[in-house]
């Protein structure tokens, strides 16, 4: 652990702000006719969780492909730990693919395999094809899958096939894997959708605990606005593919909540404030 | 006309359509095969008098025989074993979701190939290549079955869940990483089931496969049946029908467990 200097900077009042791990500028995602995301500058920062709402079609989905690399943009730049997630640099492709984690709404665990197969494939990125091929994974990442079937409270199904489990157990072993992979940014697209209210927030408090735990970086996309204003340190608020709010939960009102989830033609504008990308909801 | 009469009355006539032209179909076939009822009726005093010939058995033979149905399946066990470590590879090659479509499409069409030789040709054709014996056998088996592993391999793998590909490569997997967790783990109950069937079926065509000199029991058929020793033949059909049935059973039990 790093010891923390007094310094004149750390005295300041102002924080420094953490590196940006996420940035986009000049995102524009078109299908077709169709313009699923347009976004003129947003920058993510390491060890936020930063929960994304807004109504189906929104381009919460869109985002986080751009976010992971899956997709590309139409015009644009977007740069994810320093890197275009499409065609990392410097690492090795397999290297920079593992630092971003992605758990979609499906979970698309293997049903056939158990859940300690399902987990164990998150150190996939850092262990060889060969040993791999196998099944010979080295002492520590048994003990790291373990520890964090533990962590996740699946300890016990270890050898159940996910087939098997429950929509909430299937939940906590995608999370687990997840985990596994030790990516620096977890993305997360609707993870609570197909579970029960109180399910719900048990499984986005344990994602959010694992999350602080480790200070990685969270990206959820939600649908429920008390959610998000539960436990996101950043809500961004999406609407036809633009940002229409990005600021603290504290400020994301109930107004502002009923303009998102509204029709298109509601009135009401994005206004920028203080550094750019960051907007509040105005006028609805 | 959307309406339902107007539906149902389309779907009626094309049901009825289509089987009219079936069963018209199956009747042109029964001609040309020369199909009488007569000529059955006729065969039952024949069948009666060639059952007749193979009681009773001649036990004597029973060691040659039992030992050349062992060939006979290790012939098909082996023939299979090379297929299979062949058609995963090239199953892999045929699958669209795998390797580009032009590339699948033609590897695909070379199996198809494969597919349409008869395997008593492939038989004469290796037995000329590397002689009499159970490895010309062996080989055409494994060529034979490949046609067909590779192929139903290839739409195997062409069903899995692509979400669940995304999901395991987006880990930091390789692609051999992905194959091998993401989809293999899916394909596996399929794959198994079929290349079991598949193993069934070869011990019978190796069965024959020793009427062309290619091993196993198909030699000592063709002699005794020539030889018009049925009392022989005799030992030879129940020693196959008890192999079958033990085979038929393992293959149910192997495709439970994988289940």
């Amino acid at each position: 652990m790093r010891k923390s200097r007094p310094s004149r900077e750390n005295m300041d009042s102002s924080p420094e702000p953490a590196a940006a791990v996420v940035e986009l500028a000049g995102v524009h995602v078109v299908f077709g006719r169709l313009c699923a995301l347009d976004i003129e500058c947003l920058e993510l920062r390491a060890a936020e969780r930063v929960f994304v709402l807004g109504r189906s079609g929104s381009g919460k989905t869109t985002l986080s492909r751009l976010i992971k690399g899956r997709l590309r943009p139409s015009t644009g730049r977007v740069r994810v730990l320093g890197e275009d997630p499409m065609a990392p640099q410097s690492a090795s492709p397999r290297g920079f693919r593992r630092r971003v984690s992605m758990i979609d709404q499906e979970f698309h665990l293997v049903p056939r395999l158990t859940v300690a197969d399902n987990v164990l494939a998150g150190c996939l990125g850092r262990v060889s094809s060969a040993r791999s091929f196998f099944g010979w994974y080295p002492m520590a990442e048994l003990m790291k899958a373990e520890a964090i079937l533990r962590e996740v409270e699946l300890e016990g199904l270890v050898d159940r096939r996910v087939e098997s489990l429950s929509g909430g157990q299937r939940q906590r072993a995608a999370i687990a894997r997840a985990l596994m992979q030790e990516a620096e940014v977890i993305l997360a697209d609707e993870p609570v959708s197909a579970l029960d209210p109180e399910l719900a927030e048990d499984a986005l408090q344990l994602l959010v605990d694992c999350v602080r735990r480790r200070g990685v970086t969270l990206v959820v996309n939600l649908h429920q606005p008390a959610l998000a204003r539960r436990f996101a340190s950043r809500i961004i608020g999406l609407s036809q593919g633009k940002i229409v709010y990005d600021g603290p939960p504290e400020g994301f009102t109930r107004e502002a909540a009923d303009f998102l989830y509204a029709g298109p033609d509601r009135p009401g504008r994005v206004v920028p404030i203080g550094q750019p990308g960051q907007a509040k909801l105005e006028g609805a | 006309m959307t309406t339902l009469r107007g539906i149902w009355g389309r779907r009626t006539l094309i049901g009825t359509a289509l089987g009219g032209g079936l069963a018209g179909l199956i009747a042109y076939s029964l001609v040309r095969s020369e199909f009488s009822l007569a000529a059955l009726a006729r065969s039952g005093p024949r069948f009666a008098e060639f059952f007749s010939r193979l009681i009773p058995p001649n036990w004597s033979v029973t060691g040659l025989v039992v030992e050349s149905t062992v060939e006979t399946l290790m012939i098909a066990f082996a023939g299979t074993a090379l297929a299979v470590i062949l058609s995963l590879p090239l199953g892999l090659l045929a699958a669209s979701n795998v390797v580009p479509g032009w590339l699948a499409h033609s590897v695909k069409w070379g199996l198809g190939l494969i597919r349409s030789v008869p395997l008593i040709v492939v038989a004469l054709v290796f037995v000329t290549a590397v002689g009499l014996g159970p490895l010309p056998g062996m080989l055409a088996i494994a060529f034979h079955s490949i046609g067909m592993l590779a192929k139903f391999y290839a739409e195997e793998f062409e069903t899995a869940d692509a979400g669940i590909l995304d999901a395991v490569g987006g880990t930091g997997a390789t692609w051999l990483q992905t194959i091998r967790f993401g989809l293999f783990p899916q394909c596996v109950p399929q794959v198994v089931a079929f290349t079991v069937y598949r193993f069934e079926m070869n011990f019978r065509d190796a069965a024959i496969l020793g009427l062309v000199g290619a091993g196993g029991i198909g030699y000592y058929i063709q002699l005794y049946v020539r030889g018009f020793q049925y009392e022989k033949v005799a030992v030879l059909l129940l020693v196959i029908v008890l192999v079958v049935t033990l085979l038929d059973q393992l293959t149910f039990w192997v495709r439970r467990w994988v289940r």
